[in-house]
């Protein structure tokens, strides 16, 4: 009955009620949203990264990632493969030869980072093949070469231009070969557009005179939670002659701003509540005051503070669980259409694409920060009417009932 | 035997700082079973010595006996609990809760006692039977006469058996047939159960159906 009575003392008031209720449906639809996009964002650019070139897994000799010299190249390619075939966790891998170069067309030269591949294998681990925007993806032949579209309007070239790759080979030489550009990619990541080209690792391993050995192991796992594990099942197989990374140690800074976008909207979530808290105790301070005379009656008829303290609560916790449940429906029904279509942010496209998410966000609702916003609203309409029954409860009963 | 005694009581109220002089040593004994009514004109002291009575408010001096302890010297919820067990009030301006149904109204006291609700509904309904206020039971107060809520405010008084019940000025708003009805019904109350009444009134109607007069006059009993 008290329930009852809280639900009907809420509806005296219609218009109160109803503003109260949609600051907090505002206030639980914008986390939604901001929840949805910023979880998108951060989600895109870390499946971005991984997806261009850092893969889930990456092998290497021991030592190569903090420096990547071309005599750094894998002792025994084969014991990795083998390695990586007997285990099942391992959805696909690529071998690449890793160089830094100089790649000069007729007008212009730019330092870049060569991969030589196996365009398959690559193929199965990164979304290269899927970013060709002009002419074709590689194939088995030796001079061919896929570049950048940034990079490629830099060096002035376009499909079927011929460029020169300069490199340090093995025995300190200076290594060059030339290459006929079959395809240009763009890819989310305008950064990496300008850096990266891919040959046949075979061109690459006799440019640099390494034989037929590889510098990395890019790996994609089934499931990417698990990478710490298989991390650990690998060194201990492979020995300290390799070293073992996951895209957590090799994007530190992503991880990082991952995390701080968590903190951020809990900060978010409490600003938000903060704001709220103000607009529910004004709406049940007016609505304690309008009262007086009934609280002196309900107090001389026997109701115990406790119970007059509870209503009270009561009735600003069916506000805030209402405004709740409707925001999370609006909420969701503005999510989950745009989690599909996306959201095309091409004003701001530069910017995004420096920082490899690309110009459309596709929210992702983390389900955590959901249940987190849907705990946290009726718990701060609760907080906000804490002052206002506070003050209902020290009402003396003769002075409530003759209030007038 | 003795239900409620007075012993000594002064009140004084501050009134912009200047102390105002409500009651002074007041002595009076009631009885189980009376039916008493406090008369007296406007600031006389009347409906300040039935707040006393029933524990709505604490005196500047003297004590309040009900059924043997001091309730002067109780704890806010001790008082809520006397209140709920063993008053009943009846107001003025009636004060039933303007978003429950009549029936609600009268169940809600025992609701506060922890009754079951089923057991709630058929008190709640058997008394209003007896009141001849069944027909009002889904009503809310604003659907009702003035007689008719204030016979609600009667029956949610007395729903709980309760020893004791104060009606300050009860046919105050309401015409001359309407209250004789009503003070018919509180009358049968005192006989057939046996509960106390304590009104506060200048009604003539009401003094004359008292069975024991108490009149107040510039905050002294003049005559009991």
């Amino acid at each position: 009955m008290l329930l009852k009575l809280a639900w009907r003392n809420i509806w005296r008031n219609k218009r109160r009620s109803i503003i109260v209720l949609i600051s907090v449906i505002v206030g639980l639809t914008a986390i939604v949203l901001t929840d949805g996009l910023s979880n998108g964002m951060m989600r895109q650019m870390l499946f971005n990264q991984i997806n261009l070139d850092v893969s889930h897994l990456q092998i290497h000799k021991a030592g190569f990632n903090s420096n990547k010299i071309v005599k750094n190249f894998i002792p025994n390619y084969k014991q990795v493969e083998t390695v990586l075939r007997s285990n099942p966790e391992v959805e696909a891998y690529s071998k690449r030869v890793f160089a830094t170069c100089i790649l000069s067309s007729a007008s212009n030269s730019s330092g870049v980072i060569m991969y030589g591949i196996d365009p398959a294998e690559e193929a199965k681990v990164s979304i290269i093949r899927n970013s060709i925007i002009e002419g074709r993806y590689l194939s088995t032949s030796k001079r061919e070469i896929i570049i950048g579209k940034k990079l490629a309007d830099k060096l002035g070239v376009d499909v079927g231009d011929k460029v020169v790759a300069m490199s340090n080979t093995l025995n300190g030489d200076i290594g060059s070969d030339a290459f006929r550009i079959i395809g240009i990619f763009q890819t989310s990541s305008s950064e990496f557009d300008k850096m990266a080209i891919y040959v046949n690792a075979s061109a690459e391993q006799e440019m640099l005179g390494i034989g037929d050995n590889y510098h990395e192991f890019a790996i994609i796992t089934k499931d990417y939670n698990k990478v710490t594990s298989l991390k650990n099942i690998f060194e201990s197989k492979l020995g300290e002659k390799y070293e073992v990374y996951t895209y957590r140690d090799i994007l530190p800074m992503l991880i990082y701003q991952m995390e701080l976008y968590k903190e951020s909207m809990m900060i978010l979530n409490i600003i938000i509540g903060l704001a709220l808290i103000f607009g529910i105790i004004n709406t049940m301070l007016m609505s304690v005051f309008e009262r007086i005379r009934e609280f002196g009656v309900l107090m001389a008829i026997g109701m115990k503070n406790s119970k007059l303290y509870l209503m009270i609560l009561f009735e600003a916790f069916i506000l805030g669980l209402f405004g709740t449940l409707i925001g999370l429906v609006c909420g969701l029904l503005l999510d989950i259409p745009l989690a599909h279509s996306g959201i095309d942010l091409s004003i701001f496209a530069t910017g995004l694409e420096a920082f490899g998410v690309g110009a459309i966000i596709y929210p992702v609702l983390s389900i955590g920060n959901l249940i987190n916003a849907v705990l946290f609203m009726p718990f701060v309409a609760v907080l906000g009417a804490l002052y206002p029954a506070y003050k209902a409860i020290k009402l003396e009963p003769i002075y409530a009932i003759n209030y007038v | 035997m003795e239900i409620i005694k007075a012993q000594n009581l002064v009140k004084i109220y501050q009134d912009n700082g200047v102390p105002v002089k409500a009651l002074q040593n007041i002595n009076v004994t009631i009885d189980k079973g009376e039916y008493v009514v406090i008369a007296g004109p406007s600031g006389s002291g009347k409906t300040t010595l039935l707040n006393l009575l029933g524990a709505l408010d604490k005196p500047t001096e003297g004590k309040v006996y009900f059924e043997g302890e001091d309730i002067t010297v109780k704890e806010k919820s001790e008082l809520s609990k006397i209140r709920l067990h063993k008053l009943g009030f009846i107001f003025q301006a009636y004060n039933l809760i303007p978003v429950l149904t009549a029936i609600e109204n009268i169940e809600f006291s025992m609701m506060l006692l922890g009754i079951p609700d089923k057991e709630r509904k058929e008190k709640a309904l058997s008394l209003m039977d007896e009141l001849g206020i069944k027909e009002l039971a889904n009503k809310r107060p604003n659907e009702m006469s003035g007689g008719q809520q204030q016979r609600v405010a009667v029956a949610r008084a007395i729903v709980n058996k309760p020893s004791l019940v104060l009606a300050d000025e009860p046919t105050a708003n309401l015409d001359s047939v309407t209250a004789g009805h009503l003070l018919d019904l509180m009358e049968q109350m005192n006989l057939d159960k046996n509960i106390t009444f304590i009104f506060s009134s200048h009604d003539k109607q009401v003094i004359d159906r008292a069975k024991r007069l108490i009149i107040l006059k510039d905050g002294r009993i003049e005559n009991q």
